[in-house]
């Protein structure tokens, strides 16, 4: 005989800051969303700061079974796609007096980057 | 027109504030009650984060009343006699019968309607404070209304949801709305002062504050179809330091350990 | 479609031992022997519901506190016990779930005597130094007994117990400036404080359980190291709370009420009179000075909020 409850587990999630990403706090229950929404801040982020919540219901989250994790399994032979396998670069355009555009350098063009005179 | 200063205006000022402070302290008083007995634990948790806002609400208010001279804000919360609390006579009333450590018969449906009727009006109050003449007041005003947001959403989700469930529910929740406005006569009064408070312009008029909050619970009365309540005559005015017994023997409670030594540190 | 492995129980059992020895996180949904998935069902359950329980001792005195501050912190901490409880509470839900057992059956098992929560909680609170002393030196027991479980092979008993301990550090500053303030106040204040110690000694040597089943006749260490829940055992722990919080009780003018108390350099421990195991033994059973009032309690307020539970219940959505 189906057992009848209140209790759908609701996933939190909450942003820290504007730009950060949702990342997953904790589950809570509550009868529907509107319940688990205004539980969810006081529950688990009572000490940090929020910009941002969502709460699924478990039914709607597809996960991976035990088994089924070995499809996360990758061989580390992937230089090719990661900045990693073009290290070789930095001497050829010192060679040829240039700098080399790596990671830090690009990401440093964020905001409009500096100027050029 | 300023006249800011006077002892007139003062006094005014400070006769408001003993009624805002004591309404979330009592408020506050009877939340903290419901610690470890709410219907859902993960409600518990929320509902103690208001309880305790609220009392950091009353902090700001007896703070300004510190620093009008009238003493230190544990001193004001914790050791005045009955006769010269302002708080409505709504939020003194227990939460049910029986004291909160033996078994009390606490309602649930209680708790709700009143927090969501004391949470609704004190939007009103706060609203309109926000324009007061009174620099301070205002600031408060500011600040306690960016954690009201969130007391409103919370009290009126769970108003909302309780007057639509089951029948049960919703019988349970008219009567327990019949009970709590019996005593809100005075929720909305600001007592004998009430011409000289608003001659200061600290707040608006008794008029316009009860139609801020019919403003406010209109949209939650017609969404659950329940008529919106009628606030009575106060039979008895907590703004006048009319109380019960039960705010006596709140205090009592309350100021047991600070009374024990009044020149200890704690 | 699921690949079909003809792997025996054995097996299992030994590819399981294989990664708790490896160090290896188990999660809510992995393979796990019965008697892993029920003693963490018993130990965590009864965590959670203990913190559920602490609760009501400790929120009789936030109408008492004797300042707007301490009234704030007192409310915070039973805020946080609840919030453990909860955290907790679901992570025995979710082992619970193969079983068709929920929150309610947890709390079905609570009121008729199968489901325990910790001796501590069975206790009065007398005094404003009692309110000190839970927050000091309970919550200082508290700590190095869920400290001891932060590396718990089962995953989500260590991501709450990640959360529980961080909270924990504010609950022992709160209680310890409860405390200190007695302590550096008034001879009143500070007999407050003395007394609250001398009543709590023994609850506080009872806190980590008995030594082995030789003290009681039960213990469930064995099954709990074994299987990397926990690492060390309770007289370990209890010896740590000894070094730690002797000292400190002594350097504040306090006395331990136990004349024999010190430490033995040559067997490298502390020697101490043993309290009355078999009045923790009647605790264990409910019949502790607080067991069934605070049972009552709870049981009356979960009875009287019966139609909000039905009414939540046909909310769902």
């Amino acid at each position: 005989m189906e057992k009848q409850s209140f209790y759908q587990e609701f996933e939190v999630f909450s942003k820290r800051t504007a730009t950060a990403n949702f990342q997953h706090q904790f589950s809570l229950l509550a009868p529907n969303g509107e319940m688990a929404l205004v539980m969810a801040q006081e529950n688990f982020m009572r000490r940090e700061p929020v910009v941002d919540i969502w709460v699924v219901n478990r039914k709607h989250l597809h996960g991976l079974t035990q088994d089924s994790k070995q499809a996360l399994q990758r061989l580390d032979n992937k230089d090719y796609r990661t900045t990693k396998g073009y290290g070789y670069l930095k001497k050829k355009w010192r060679h040829y007096e240039q700098v080399m555009l790596d990671e830090k350098e690009i990401l440093s063009w964020a905001g409009g980057g500096e100027k050029n005179e | 027109m300023n006249n800011e200063g006077t002892p007139d205006y003062k006094k005014a000022v400070i006769t408001l504030l003993y009624q805002l402070a004591d309404d979330d302290y009592l408020f506050s008083y009877r939340g903290s009650e419901w610690l470890g007995l709410a219907p859902h634990i993960e409600e518990d948790v929320a509902f103690s984060s208001i309880t305790q806002d609220t009392m950091g609400h009353a902090n700001l208010y007896y703070t300004l009343l510190e620093e009008l001279g009238e003493g230190t804000s544990d001193a004001l919360s914790q050791l005045r006699p009955k006769e010269e609390r302002c708080n409505s006579l709504l939020v003194e009333r227990p939460n049910g019968e029986g004291y909160y450590k033996e078994a009390p018969n606490y309602d649930w449906g209680y708790a709700i309607a009143r927090n969501f009727v004391y949470t609704t009006a004190k939007k009103a109050k706060i609203d309109a404070l926000k324009a007061s003449s009174y620099a301070p007041i205002r600031e408060v005003a500011m600040k306690i209304s960016t954690e009201l947001y969130y007391h409103q959403m919370h009290w009126t989700t769970w108003f909302t949801q309780l007057c639509t469930a089951t029948e049960e529910s919703r019988s349970r929740m008219i009567a327990a709305l019949q009970e709590v406005m019996k005593d809100a006569g005075d929720l909305l009064s600001f007592g004998q002062s009430v011409t000289d408070i608003t001659a200061c312009e600290l707040i608006e008029s008794e008029a316009a504050i009860k139609e801020r909050w019919l403003a406010i619970v209109t949209p939650t009365f017609e969404a659950v179809e329940i008529p919106i309540p009628e606030l009575p005559a106060p039979i008895i005015n907590g703004r006048n330091g009319q109380h019960t017994d039960d705010l006596t023997s709140a205090i009592e409670t309350m100021s047991e350990v600070y009374r024990s030594d009044l020149a200890a540190s704690w | 479609m699921s690949i079909v492995s003809q792997i025996s129980e054995q097996e299992l059992q030994e590819q399981f031992e294989a990664r708790i020895a490896a160090g290896e996180k188990i999660e809510v949904d992995d393979w796990m022997p019965e008697e892993y998935r029920l003693a963490l069902i018993k130990l965590i359950s009864m965590h959670g519901i203990s913190e559920i329980m602490g609760a009501l001792p400790e929120k009789e005195w936030v109408p008492k506190a004797p300042t707007l501050y301490r009234k704030l912190g007192i409310m915070a901490k039973v805020q946080d016990e609840m919030g453990h409880g909860q955290l907790l509470l679901r992570v025995a839900e979710d082992l619970l779930k193969p079983y068709g057992k929920d929150r309610g059956d947890i709390m079905i098992d609570l009121f008729e005597g199968r489901l325990k929560f910790h001796n501590v909680f069975h206790m009065e609170t007398k005094s404003w130094g009692d309110a000190g002393l839970i927050g000091w030196l309970v919550d200082g027991s508290a700590i190095i007994s869920q400290t001891n479980m932060l590396g718990s092979s089962y995953g989500p008993y260590a991501r709450a117990l990640q959360r529980i301990c961080a909270e924990e550090v504010f609950h022992a500053q709160h209680g310890e400036a409860i405390i200190m303030a007695l302590a550096e106040g008034t001879p009143e204040q500070r007999a407050l404080v003395q007394d609250a110690v001398n009543r709590w000694w023994e609850s506080l040597l009872f806190f980590f359980g008995p030594a082995s089943k030789d003290t009681t006749g039960t213990s469930k260490q064995d099954l709990t190291i074994k299987y990397k829940i926990r690492v060390l055992t309770n007289e370990e722990l209890r010896q740590s709370f000894l070094t730690k919080y002797v000292p400190r009780i002594q350097s504040i003018g306090l006395t331990v009420p136990d004349p024999t108390l010190h430490f033995d350099e040559a067997q490298n421990k502390w020697i101490y009179q043993e309290p009355n195991w078999e009045y923790f033994k009647k605790i264990q059973r409910n019949e502790g000075p607080c067991s069934q009032e605070r049972l009552a309690l709870r049981r009356s307020s979960y009875e009287n909020n019966a139609w909000v539970r039905e009414a939540l219940t046909a909310l769902v959505n």
